[in-house]
């Protein structure tokens, strides 16, 4: 058994470069979860580092291909990201259908059986699923393989993409093994927080729903998935993203040949919406029985991916939560003791997405954590960052672009994000200046803006006996179990 | 094979670096390294690779929980975590503030034979990282406050990865039963009781003994020069001195004669599962080689046969995996398959076996083992794109077996392995009398009994 300290979660950044001294010599100031000696040798250059650019192109049928050519390791790894067919664009009355389309799509094609796949492809250990979410607009196929074998693979992913047959005996197999996984992630007080967390901050929006229910599971058809595939899986908004050991003198060709015949639909481009605006703050509880943690998530609605305060918000999250230098990490495990992690995250789609922050802590000091987590909330907006705190952060999130150089797959990424959410050209070589230029002030007023504790939202997963107590303190509670089914609001004033 | 600098230190500029060169005839690639011993112990391996502005160090210690004694059963993972609440000139929690807002990122990790220390930073940032490494390897700063913290962060990271998930308990109830000798046989998390007996003396007398430069390994893979690194290594490690070598452990594993059985209620879980260990030999043995094999045959993938067998033809199972654990001592080949709900797991055990006597009998396809010939090609070229993973790889095999250069030849022996090692493996381990079967039954929280110990489901 591997244990790790920490896992590091949260939001890591992959940017372009510059130089950019560090102002100020190191100061040997002690903080909240940690004492400073300041006599350790610090390099006060951050690297200036070349992006290597991938290159675009584009296919008649709309395809939009991308390649980012890496020689160090013979591999090749492929996204075909399929915008339109992601479990947002689920019917409203069968939720689930994309993702059950997503994953039959291996179980059999017009030439191939499901066994078939399966060894053709771990023969040459060689990677194809497809997969999406039910709050994301694209289901994405990802594929990997030694670069030897790349043509074989993409072969049978086109296939599998563009031919799959859907047969009934491979939906029923389906079908048993899914409703065992879905009794199954009840167990799991990570999936009870963020069922919960997703209803709340977005109410009747797609993304309030994180899983299908047995019933539109088992009511599910082949003509269901038939038409799903037929009428969501087409290539005038798709993407495909290529990284690693191949040029895009090799890979257009190579798309051309396997995916050039895809008729093009003509469609428009799917839109989104915006969730209502979030409602006033407020308390659940899950009683998951036998629990000796509460899991504890405090979140709200935050920003689209292309709002001008994205930046501002990076850098007020590393301040906040984003990794173990972050306020939270430092205050409710190294000074506290409460927990093993404590991070804070953001989503930012095409519309508008979530914050929030999360821990694991032991039951018994369930109310002290929250009211410690939920301190750092207020604080980040009442007082201003201590200058040393802000040089910090914003230098951990632009120091760190050099690690994501040695990541094609990340590199890539980031040209797609630009490409998905028509960002400038230039977008990812001005992130640095664009972070560095972020100020104390905008931190603040964006955490005021976002962290208002009249919307946000707390969700507990633990022992209801022992913690709802606790958790009245701060407001009434409605307390569900761990099906998902209100029991009883308790405390404040209901 | 490698020949290795065992010089001293100041001969090492002269002797220079030796480097491998050993091109494998699988992979058709090949790291290549220096190797160098300090005057004091510490065993130095560089990889150099300018492909990107990074640097990742790895320092690979001779300890893991089966160092422990009774009565203080996860102590080595404890011990880890005091290993970032500072040293005679890095505050507390120092360490880790430095790397992360410097852009890199670190940790460590414990299991029952080592202790690895790690920082991936941008390649300007060797000093950093070696000065951090250095300072807390000479002289850690113990005190009852800091053990008293990390024993809670401790004490919580059980919480959170056994005593509050599902089938928390059943990994550690697989070593307890499967293995006789103490070393093995106990978690590495540890117990709640036993973390709460450490003492800081325990801290001061483990330090002593297990963090001397001659029981570790240091590793540096990326953009460094060789040359400049290794006289950085030596201004900040050289001086440390050298300890007593630790007492060695005794992993003897007596034979097993009889299949060993139990079962654990758990109330956190809904579907039955059914847990298999065999003793296996060590790692990197051809026999160990062979059940690596056998596990890909047997587990990995819809193309596996207990996929098919199991969760395809039968459907008594919904998931399941096994793998070759791959300890320095003695193993265990361990099989888990979460049962379908409502299975009748006894059915489900017979049919895990009848795929197993199969292994012993029929045929095994030639497809079968190009599928573990190219998982291991793939997974030794994947490692190739992380300075990170090359450190900690190299450091264990310089570690552990003496020679950093089987990072270029484990491909090459999965690949040899053949039908009929895979035959002759399953005839001799995979017996009824060499297996020990834990059943995970879900138990309704509150004291009520769960049902028929004989059914799965709820």
């Amino acid at each position: 058994m591997r244990l790790c300290l920490y896992y590091v979660v949260g939001f890591t950044c992959a940017l372009s470069a510059g130089v950019y001294a560090q102002a100020g010599v190191q100061q040997a100031q002690s903080i909240t979860g940690a004492e400073l000696k300041g006599l350790a040798p610090v390099s006060d250059e951050i690297l200036k580092v070349e992006l290597p650019k991938a290159e675009e192109a584009d296919l008649d049928n709309g395809l939009h291909l991308m390649v980012l050519e890496d020689r160090r390791v013979p591999i090749v790894s492929v996204q075909v990201i399929l915008i339109g067919a992601g479990g947002y664009y689920d019917p409203p009355d069968h939720a689930g259908l994309a993702g059950f389309t997503a994953s039959l799509l291996r179980e059999g094609t017009a030439t191939r059986s499901s066994v078939e796949i399966a060894e053709a492809l771990e023969t040459l250990a060689s990677r194809v699923n497809v997969s999406t979410d039910m709050s994301l607009q694209a289901a994405t196929m990802r594929l990997s393989s030694l670069v030897e074998y790349l043509d074989q693979t993409i072969a049978l992913a086109a296939d599998v993409l563009l031919r799959p047959s859907f047969p009934e005996e491979e939906l029923a197999l389906f079908k048993t093994r899914e409703q065992a996984g879905l009794i199954e992630q009840r167990t799991r007080p990570r999936f009870l927080a963020v069922e919960r967390l997703a209803k709340v901050i977005y109410g009747d929006h797609p993304a309030g729903r994180t899983s299908p229910t047995p019933e539109t599971l088992d009511r599910t058809t082949r003509d269901d998935l038939i038409a799903f595939h037929r009428e969501h899986y087409v290539p005038d908004h798709a993407v495909i993203a290529i990284a690693g050991d191949i040029s895009m003198a090799d890979a257009f060709p190579a798309v051309e040949r396997h995916f050039g015949a895809w008729a093009s639909s003509g469609t428009r481009p799917p839109t989104v919406d915006d969730p209502e605006p979030i409602g006033p703050s407020r308390l659940y509880l899950i009683n998951r029985e036998a629990s000796v943690q509460t899991n504890l998530v405090v979140g709200t609605q935050a920003i689209n991916r292309t709002s001008d305060d994205y930046d501002i918000l990076s850098v007020m999250n590393q301040i906040v939560g984003g990794g173990p230098s972050s306020r939270l990490f430092l205050n409710l495990r190294e000074d506290k003791g409460y927990t093993y992690g404590a991070y804070s995250s953001f989503t930012a789609q095409r519309y508008r997405g979530d914050w929030d922050a999360s821990t694991e802590v032991r039951t018994e000091v369930t109310g002290d954590a929250l009211a410690e987590l939920l301190r750092e909330l207020v604080r980040i907006h009442d007082e201003p960052v201590p200058e040393q705190e802000f040089q910090d952060a914003k230098r951990s999130i632009v120091a760190s672009f050099a690690l994501s150089l040695e990541s094609p797959n990340a590199l890539l990424n980031n040209f797609v994000v630009r490409h998905l959410y028509d960002l400038p050209d230039d977008y990812w070589d001005r992130y640095p200046e664009r972070i560095m230029s972020v100020t104390r002030e905008q931190v603040q007023e964006v955490a005021a803006k976002y962290l208002d504790a009249g919307r946000l939202h707390i969700v507990a997963v633990g022992d209801g006996e022992q913690i709802s107590g606790m958790l009245t303190s701060f407001g009434a509670v409605d307390v569900y179990d761990d099906q998902g089914t209100l029991i009883e609001t308790v405390g404040g004033d209901q | 094979m490698l020949t290795r600098t065992r010089c001293k230190w100041l001969a090492a500029f002269t002797v220079a670096a030796i480097f491998s060169m050993a091109a494998g005839v699988v992979t058709g690639q090949a790291v290549e390294f220096s190797d160098t011993t300090l005057e004091n112990g510490l065993r130095v391996v560089i990889a150099e690779d300018h492909v990107a502005p990074v640097l990742s160090i790895a320092v690979n210690y001779d300890v893991g929980s089966r160092n422990e004694r009774r009565g203080r059963t996860g102590f080595a993972h404890l011990f880890e975590h005091m290993m970032f609440e500072g040293s005679e000139n890095v505050g507390d929690g120092e360490h880790m503030l430095l790397i992360f807002n410097n852009g890199g990122d670190l940790n460590g990790t414990t299991d029952k034979d080592r202790t690895v220390y790690y920082e991936r930073m941008p390649s300007n940032q060797l000093d950093l990282g070696l000065f951090l490494e250095a300072d807390r390897m000479a002289s850690l700063d113990i005190t009852l406050e800091n053990l008293n913290n990390q024993r809670q962060a401790v004490q919580e990271e059980r919480r959170l990865r056994v005593d509050n998930q599902p089938y928390g308990h059943t990994f550690e109830t697989i070593d307890e039963l499967a293995y006789e000798n103490f070393a093995y046989a106990h978690s590495t998390i540890g117990s709640m009781t036993d973390l709460n007996a450490a003492t800081v003396t325990d801290v001061a007398s483990f330090f002593r003994t297990y963090y001397a430069p001659n029981n570790a390994v240091l590793a540096i893979v990326g953009d460094v020069d060789t040359e400049s690194a290794l006289k950085k290594v030596q201004q900040y490690f050289g001086q440390i001195p050298r300890q007593p070598d630790p007492p060695a452990v005794d992993l003897t594993e007596p034979r097993q004669t009889g299949e060993r059985r139990t079962s654990y209620d758990d109330p956190l879980a809904r579907l039955a599962r059914i847990d298999i260990a065999y003793h296996i030999p060590e790692s990197l043995t051809a026999d160990h080689d062979a059940m690596s094999v056998l596990s890909t045959v047997l587990t990995s993938g819809r193309s596996s046969r207990l996929y098919q067998a199991i969760v395809r033809d039968t459907q008594l199972g919904v998931d399941l995996s096994s793998s070759a654990g791959n300890n320095r001592g003695p193993s265990l080949l361990w099989l888990g398959v979460i049962a379908a709900p409502g299975a009748d797991l006894v059915a489900l055990e017979a049919a895990i076996y009848e795929q197993i006597e199969r292994i012993k009998t029929a045929p095994i396809e030639a497809w079968e083992l190009d599928k573990a010939r190219n998982g291991a090609r793939r997974s030794f070229v994947s490692s190739l794109g992380s300075s990170l993973q090359r450190a900690i790889i190299l450091s264990r095999y310089a570690l552990f077996y003496d020679d950093p250069n089987l990072i270029n030849s484990r491909a090459e022996s999965i690949a040899s392995v053949s039908a009929e090692d895979l035959r002759r493996v399953a005839r001799t381990y995979l017996t009824e009398t060499n297996r020990s079967v834990v059943l995970t039954l879900p138990a309704l929280a509150g004291g009520q009994s769960g049902e028929d110990p004989g059914q799965g489901g709820f």
